[in-house]
């Protein structure tokens, strides 16, 4: 509350911002500590991947105020990436050293596709894993910030593109894989370790990516850019007044955020040892915006609690009998019942609750020892 | 003597309605200029062409040797033209502190932006700025909080914050109590000389209190240009202002 303390105030409050991510990434990695169960340990994994990919949408939709109904279509274009360096790595094994991937043979396809050849670097494919959805991402955002298209038309837009891409990978069988996806994948192994679906290492590979998503979008969010992008989301117009060109600002967090779902994407394939045009569906993307809407779309973590959270309890519920066939109206009531009650999710509810505690703190305090003790009120 | 701004034969239509009709005006650098009229002159619409936001259909905005009717508004304000809006415009789920570093636009790229400013070295200025407008109290509240004369408030020392040598206000005391419309009186009166100002009001009281030459508009044209008195003399300015009790009254 002092006037000068700005420093040590400005200090303090990214101190205090910082630890409940803090926190969360602690918990995170000493789970496998208490859950002795592979098993179970690939599916929080599983979770934890689509909490990424939850986390990169709060950054351009809670932050940015782009709706993006698409942003599975990042996450899927980084699988995928995964996905061919992987089945490139079979070939050998399966097919001798010139050989195709299975489904091209069943194609009849002849040679390998032009654009699979730089995938047998895997180096190349977890680069273009994030590179790829940041550059489509980018010429997307190119075209509608330019053209000063806002609000919904985004969503309508991100959401046709996504459908497109879908499409067009379910069509081209023969150097997609198609319907099925891309299957019966190498393992990951970087640095001589390899990455077992249900292995811890995978797990810790998860938590990690996980952990520098989150600090990644968190530095961004406390940069001046951020700020700035948070400006645009309240106040598109009024922010060039100042001299910002607010479409390079909107292609850059969208962009962004596409890089961190494409390395979710790449993360996922390594979970579930495939990639599939699902993971580019409308109802993972929607679902995305569900998550994301859950656990507070202004605040990363609570995008990342939300996804983990609602996403684990949709597999419990869809595993269990009782819910066998309603869980989905489940999910739906709880979406209705958050955006009615809870605008800004549960994070919002957090910091309600919290800011609670310390009033009564200290008005307790206050009695006891005086005044002197609102410094770090707020 | 060359103009610092000067709009030369400017005109625009909307759907063929002619806002603004052939309007020349010419300010001197430093210069405090108020622009009244009667409701539909003109005179919004002629502040949203000098800041790019609505593109003149013919004529030429040259502001120090620019021409700006071809530019991007971002272009325009970074060119040195600021903006306050009628309806005041801030960023209202940031706190008044971030609205007024949003503001101080030293840096505008984005590759330029992506730094932490841990130490808070605009922290000092972003204080200074919130004394001047008096919103000290409030620096780590959010905008949505602020009272309407305060939004006001807040809004001025964004442009005060954005330091832009010619800045436009659009009837800056609209929802003003009397004494806050004097201490944003004197707040002009500091700085003018340091920037050229452009102030839409309707208010006669704070724009004789402030300016030096009252321009008057009337149908998208300028009508009349001299001090507070000759304006109010200005049988041409009587005419337009006719049945709504002469100027003082508008």
């Amino acid at each position: 509350m002092s006037l000068n303390g700005s420093t040590s105030n400005g200090l303090q409050r990214l101190t205090a911002q910082l630890a409940p991510l803090l926190i969360v990434c602690a918990l995170v990695f000493a789970l496998p500590v208490l859950l002795n169960n592979d098993f179970l340990l690939n599916k929080v994994a599983r979770y934890l991947v689509l909490g990424i990919l939850t986390i990169s949408l709060g950054l351009s939709w809670g932050f940015g105020g782009i709706l993006n109904l698409g942003q599975a279509m990042s996450f899927g274009l980084g699988s995928y990436a995964m996905a061919m360096a992987l089945k490139l790595k079979t070939i050998p094994v399966h097919t001798g050293a010139s050989g195709l991937p299975d489904f091209m043979v069943w194609n009849n396809v002849q040679a390998l596709p032009w654009f699979w050849v730089p995938f047998r670097s895997l180096p190349f494919a977890i680069a273009a894993g994030m590179i790829v959805p940041a550059l489509v991402a980018a010429a997307l955002g190119w075209f509608m910030f330019r053209g000063r298209v806002t609000g919904v038309y985004v969503s309508i837009i991100t959401l046709a593109t996504m459908v497109v891409i879908n499409l067009v990978i379910i069509d081209q069988q023969s150097y997609t894989g198609g319907f099925n996806g891309i299957t019966d994948l190498a393992q990951l192994e970087i640095f001589g370790v390899a990455f077992d679906a249900y292995g811890r290492a995978t797990y810790y590979l998860v938590a990690g990516c996980m952990m520098l998503s989150l600090l990644v979008a968190f530095a961004f969010t406390k940069s001046r850019a951020g700020l700035i992008v948070q400006a645009i989301r309240d106040h598109e117009s009024r922010v060039r007044y100042f001299g910002y060109d607010v479409a390079l600002y909107q292609i850059f967090v969208f962009a962004l955020s596409a890089a961190i779902a494409g390395l979710a994407g790449m993360l996922y394939t390594v979970v579930m040892e495939f990639a599939s045009p699902t993971f580019l569906g409308v109802q993972l993307s929607l679902s995305v915006v569900v998550w994301c809407a859950v656990g507070g779309r202004q605040s990363l973590v609570g995008s990342f609690l939300g996804a983990v959270l609602v996403a684990g309890m949709q597999g419990a519920l869809s595993e269990s009998a009782a819910f066998l066939e309603t869980w989905t109206l489940v999910m739906g009531a709880l979406f209705v019942l958050v955006v009615l009650f809870l605008p800004k999710g549960l994070a919002g509810l957090a910091q309600v609750v919290w800011r609670w505690i310390v009033q009564r703190r200290q008005a307790a305090g206050g009695v006891a020892q005086g005044v002197g003790q609102t410094e770090g009120s707020t | 003597m060359t103009a610092h701004l000067d709009l030369n034969d400017v005109s625009v239509s909307f759907n063929g309605f002619k806002a603004i009709n052939g309007l020349n005006m010419r300010v001197r650098k430093g210069e405090l200029r108020c622009l009244i009229g009667p409701n539909g002159a003109g005179k919004t619409t002629a502040l949203d062409i000098i800041c790019g936001k609505v593109k003149p259909s013919g004529g030429t905005v040259t502001f120090a040797g620019t021409a700006l009717q071809d530019l991007e508004e971002y272009e325009i304000a970074r060119a040195g033209v600021g903006r306050k809006f009628q309806v005041p415009s801030v960023f209202r789920e940031l706190t008044v502190g971030e609205n007024l570093e949003v503001a101080r636009a030293r840096r505008t790229s984005v590759v330029g932006n992506l730094r932490w400013d841990v130490r808070n070295a605009g922290g000092a200025h972003v204080e200074r700025l919130a004394e001047l407008v008096g919103l000290t109290e409030q620096l780590d509240r959010p905008a949505a909080y602020l009272s309407h004369g305060q939004t006001q408030w807040l809004e001025i020392g964004m442009l005060v914050a954005q330091d832009a040598e010619l800045i436009l206000m659009d009837e800056p005391t609209a929802g003003m109590t009397a004494q806050e419309t004097r201490k944003t009186a004197e707040l002009f009166a500091r700085l003018k000389g340091r920037h050229t100002l452009i102030v839409v009001e309707h208010d006669m009281g704070f724009v004789k209190a402030i300016g030096d030459v009252i321009s008057v508009m009337h149908m998208g044209q300028m009508l009349a240009e001299g001090t507070a008195a000759e304006v109010e003399a200005h049988p041409e300015v009587r005419r337009a202002y006719l049945g709504s009790g002469g100027i003082s009254h508008a």
